[in-house]
């Protein structure tokens, strides 16, 4: 499902920092993966990587066989729209939206009709229990509501692949659990590939696949 | 000094775009104050050397307004004691029709005297008549010319050169060539001297003279003895110093001037609001860091003079780039304005070089640095209140609290109450003017609150049309009205200036086009020059007999149009015959009795004035007026005032019989012919060629002609107007521009969140084209709204205090039909850079902004 041969990571400044070195996975398809590591250890930069949001400096990147390396930008960005799902530490909500707008953006964005949009962002917010906030602004919302939102927002078209940068980190601890736990029914109803980037042991034990990354280098690569 | 250089020169730095865009309007706005000023004066200086030149040892001159006086005059100042010398002057400009093909300024004196008060350095040429004048009075076909003029024209001494004269070609013969001297560097060097009496001929002027140039007696004061010469040649004469002329040019251009500063402060109106708007940002982007500033010790007044630092150094640079960039355009223009102030006031110059006024260059560094300063005021002041706990604190600060607006909406009610009451019951100067200042900030400080209930009221238009790009657009407005005000204020004022021109350019055309119509309706003119306004030549009486006399002509009007001094400015009289008019033509009235008004004025019993005289002159039908004649004061009483559009400064009807009685002129500036039935132009102009041959220099024009010159003097002014549209436009353009820009960098982590879900480059893109194109649409709207009010003021302003003309009020629908794809398709081109620039980037340094 996701190829990682000999990725690496470099970024330019008054001193070269090697964020990645030659980082070499494989991750098959239904699978929930963990990342951890200490911070600048490269986990983020590596989810950052597979979900085309940035370019590795050297070494390939594979998604259900496609090389991310020879695509344009806008190639790029319709793989991610058709395959990649993100839920972020900070949620990434549009402030001005409500949630029924933030989960139908990416749907308008792929120039669905409305009543199409509709019907999918109302069954979303539903599956991730918030139908009775549609209406509602981010900012009439808890932490853990909106990382739901945000959710749901991930999964508007149900892809493949969903990517999540710390997803509990901007939660307090019960909510933290909720919303793991969302992640995981959500993974194994629709057989959804997980990566999930944390600093949260618990987070990361409850994932079949843990993988530790230390100054760039994976480190450990265990399956439960 | 030390926190602006480790804070505000590294802020600058980073946003260095922006803060170019912050003074550009500071830069347009004194480039166009010191361009248009500095081309005036280039103007005003190049008449200023030329009469300086010309005057030569002179001390005073003598002259009866442009009418010209008989050839006695001359021995009255010469047997006056105080004078030492006395000489009679023809001054006019000519298109000898030479290779240059460039007008020359003919200097026609009696050589005798002359030569005490101008020296004639001949270069070449028969040094025997500078030995002996009289040599060259008993040639009558002399003329001296420069080195410059003659090597242009490939004339040597004893080359012929000949002048379509009055009389019909007159061949000269080129007796000196002067050597470049200061008088021969005046007009630009196209200067050539000819006897006095010869000049008479070859002008029309009978036995008159132009001006008399007076030296007094070694040793006497020039103002003792033109106060003795006033007493001697009476109120009919102006005696006065040659550097008078030069004023009276300055007065006559006086409406250009004004012109000139109400686009440049309007300029510097408009490049305010960019400073505000992008100071009022600034503050709220560098809370934090006036927060961390205000922790560490800084107090309020630093941080405000810090802000107003920055302000004070970025309207110095703008100022400087504007001085720089109006010289540019000075030089540019400053040869053309010549010519068109020329051809407008009929006064000869010729504008070359570019003369600037330090005065001038550091009053327009003074005025961008206070503008700047204004404009970051209230931004200041916000910063200096800063709590600096709350600062440290995350969140949005872009929302303009509920008490701030509330706060201006009161206010701009006061102001409109104010208005309303101004307009009531306020007829005097200052309460219009208060009153018209009152509509304006009104008008401002309303911007934030229409602008956005028009955002929301758009965006469920936009949603149902662009789901994303149209609600992001439109939310983008709704949120942060602080960081749109100031460009939507700009564009809405931008368009209410245009709105308020192109009514005011519909109601003088249809004015004068009616005008035209009804006052000037003669088939056809005769004219000795080919320029209207050029009063060089003169028809002797003789011509219009002869005309009149032709088979096919109806009626003839003989026109003798002088300016003369009245309340200390040059006035247009108007001479011809009242009762002959009166058949053929109605001028519109705006106040008298029309039969008796125009019989009485045809009976000599009195004048009649233009309504924009009354209004600038502040006079009304029965006042007297007393008119300055070389035959004494003449008081007449005013008739009966109706609209004319001959002058800018107004002008007076009288009849031809009181013209040639008190200033003993019989000459014209033009014939107006009326033709029979079924005689056509093209007959009559066989006829007058046939009657007249080459005895007389004459142009015809038809009516058609007339009118074509008219409007095209008149689209030259309204030129000008457009001068102050373009730079309007602009600076708004670049409001809209500094807005995006900052809010890109404000919505980075929005952008790039649409990326990561999947938005494409264009739709991104679209996004902002979207927010641009909004701003455009409700700056138009704004604009439109204000422009109705603009108007009605602009007609006020127009005719109390710059023509003196009454406008109807009509709204330019057809000016707002085409400023929308103009507004809309720069607001679209001013985001395509911001656009680019918001696809290009780190995604996820974008998502990581904070």
């Amino acid at each position: 499902m996701i190829d990682i041969i000999g990725v690496s990571k470099r970024f330019d400044g008054k001193k070269q920092v090697t964020a990645l070195d030659s980082v070499n996975l494989h991750i098959r398809k239904g699978e929930m993966v963990s990342l951890m590591g200490p911070s600048g250890s490269g986990k983020s930069t590596l989810l950052n990587l597979i979900g085309g949001l940035d370019r590795p400096s050297a070494g390939e990147i594979k998604l259900d066989g496609e090389l991310l390396g020879g695509l344009t930008d806008d190639a790029l960005t319709k793989l991610r729209r058709d395959k990649i799902g993100f839920i972020f530490q900070f949620f990434n909500l549009l402030p001005t939206l409500n949630c029924l707008e933030n989960v139908s953006l990416p749907l308008h964005l792929r120039g669905w009709s409305t009543a199409k949009i509709s019907e999918r962002a109302n069954e979303l917010l539903n599956l991730v229990g918030l139908s009775q906030r549609l209406d509602h602004l981010p900012e009439e919302l808890s932490g853990g509501e909106r990382q739901r939102v945000a959710i749901a927002r991930a999964l508007s078209v149900y892809p493949p692949i969903l990517l999540a940068d710390e997803p509990t980190g901007n939660v307090d601890s019960s909510t933290g659990e909720e919303i793991l736990g969302l992640i995981r029914d959500l993974h194994s109803r629709f057989q959804t590939t997980v990566l999930i980037v944390t600093h949260d042991k618990g987070v990361a034990d409850s994932c079949g696949r843990r993988i530790a990354l230390k100054d760039g280098l994976v480190v450990q690569d265990v399956t439960a | 000094m030390i926190l602006l250089r480790l804070i505000s020169w590294q802020y600058t730095r980073k946003h260095l775009l922006r803060s170019l865009l912050t003074i550009a309007g500071i830069v347009l706005g004194v480039a166009v104050f010191v361009g248009m000023h500095t081309a005036n004066q280039s103007v005003l200086t190049a008449f200023t050397q030329t009469v300086d030149r010309i005057a030569g040892a002179t001390q005073l001159q003598i002259s009866a307004g442009e009418a010209g006086f008989e050839e006695d005059i001359l021995e009255r100042v010469q047997n006056v004691p105080e004078v030492r010398v006395a000489v009679p002057v023809i001054e006019a400009v000519m298109n000898p029709q030479t290779k240059s093909q460039a007008n020359i300024l003919i200097l026609a004196v009696d050589m005798t005297g002359d030569r005490s008060l101008r020296d004639y350095a001949l270069e070449s040429g028969d040094e025997s008549f500078i030995e002996d004048p009289l040599v060259f009075l008993a040639q009558p076909d002399s003329i001296m010319i420069t080195r410059e003029f003659a090597a242009e024209n490939d004339l040597k001494s004893n080359s012929e050169l000949t002048l379509n004269s009055m009389d019909g070609p007159k061949k000269f013969i080129v007796r000196g060539i002067m050597k470049s001297s200061g008088l021969t560097t005046a007009f630009g060097g196209n200067l050539a001297i000819m006897d006095v009496y010869a000049a008479q001929k070859i002008f029309g002027r009978g036995r008159r003279f132009d001006r008399i140039d007076v030296a007094v007696q070694e040793g006497l004061d020039p103002a003792a003895v033109q106060v003795k010469l006033e007493k001697v040649l009476g109120s009919g004469f102006q005696v006065e110093p040659p550097s008078s002329r030069a004023k009276q040019f300055e007065s006559l251009s006086s409406v250009y001037g004004m012109l000139a500063n109400i686009t440049s402060l309007f300029a510097l109106f408009i490049g305010m609001f960019l400073i505000y708007n992008s100071f009022a940002i600034a503050v709220t982007q560098r809370r934090s860091e006036i927060g961390i500033l205000r922790a560490l010790g800084a107090t309020r007044r630093q941080i405000q003079v810090l802000f107003l630092a920055e302000s004070a150094v970025g309207g110095l640079v703008g100022a400087g780039l504007g001085v720089v960039l109006g010289i540019l355009i000075a030089r540019g223009i400053a040869g053309s304005l010549g010519q068109f102030l020329g051809e407008v006031y009929g006064v000869a110059q010729k504008a070359e070089e570019v003369s600037s006024d330090p005065r001038l260059l550091v009053g327009a560094m003074v005025l961008g640095v206070v503008t700047s300063l204004i404009a970051a005021w209230i931004p200041a002041r916000n910063a200096a209140r800063v709590d600096p706990v709350q600062a440290l604190q995350k969140g949005r600060f872009q929302l303009l609290t509920a008490g701030e607006n509330r706060m201006r909406r009161w206010t701009a009610f006061g102001l409109l109450s104010f208005v309303g009451v101004s307009l009531a019951f306020g007829h005097g100067r200052l309460i219009f003017y208060a009153g018209y200042f009152a509509a304006i900030f009104a008008g401002v400080l309303l911007v934030p609150t229409l602008g956005l209930w028009l955002a929301r009221g758009m965006r469920p238009a936009l949603k149902a049309i662009w789901p994303v790009e149209g609600t992001l657009a439109a939310d983008s407005l709704i949120q942060s009205p602080r960081r749109t005000s100031g460009a939507v204020t700009a564009l809405a004022l931008s368009v209410s200036l245009i709105i308020a021109l192109g009514g005011m350019t519909q109601a003088a055309y249809a004015s004068i086009e009616e005008w035209l119509r009804v006052a000037l309706n003669p088939d056809m003119y005769l004219a000795p020059t080919q320029n209207f306004t050029d009063r060089s030549f003169r028809f002797p009486a003789e011509l219009a007999s002869e005309v009149e006399k032709l088979p096919g002509v109806r009626r003839i009007q003989a026109v003798r149009i002088v300016r003369l001094p009245m309340d200390g400015e040059p006035v247009m009289f108007v001479a011809l015959d009242v009762s002959s008019v009166t058949q053929e033509a109605r001028l519109p009235i705006v106040s008298g009795d029309g039969p008796t008004m125009y019989s009485d004025a045809a009976a000599g019993k009195g004048v009649i004035i233009s309504d924009n005289f009354a209004l600038m002159h502040n006079r009304k039908r029965g006042d007297v007026l007393t008119i300055p004649t070389p035959g004494g004061p003449l008081q007449m009483p005013v008739l009966g005032v109706v609209v004319d559009f001959s002058d800018q400064k107004g002008s007076i009807l009288l009849d031809r019989s009181v013209y040639d009685k008190y200033f003993k002129d019989t000459s014209s500036n033009v014939i107006r012919i009326y033709l029979q039935a079924g005689v056509t132009v093209g007959q009559m102009r066989e006829r007058i060629a046939a009657q007249a041959g080459t005895r007389f220099r004459y142009f015809v024009f038809t009516n058609e002609d007339l009118r074509s010159y008219i409007l095209k003097i008149t689209d030259q002014w309204f030129g000008l107007t457009y001068i102050q549209i373009a730079v309007a436009v602009l600076v708004s353009i670049l409001g809209i521009v500094n807005t995006l820009t900052v809010s890109i960098t404000d919505r980075r982590r929005e952008l790039g969140v649409l990326q990561a879900v999947g938005g494409l480059r264009r739709q991104i893109r679209g996004t902002i084209w979207l927010e641009a194109v909004l701003i455009g649409a409700i700056g138009l709207i704004l604009g439109c709204g204000f422009g109705a009010v603009a108007l009605y003021y602009a007609l006020e302003t127009s005719a109390r205090d710059l023509s003196g003309m009454r406008l109807a009020y009509g709204y330019p629908f057809r000016t707002v039909l085409a400023l929308i794809p103009i507004i809309l398709g720069s607001a679209f081109l001013a985001s395509l850079a911001p656009a680019e620039a918001a696809v290009r980037g780190s995604l996820v340094e974008a998502l990581e902004y904070e």
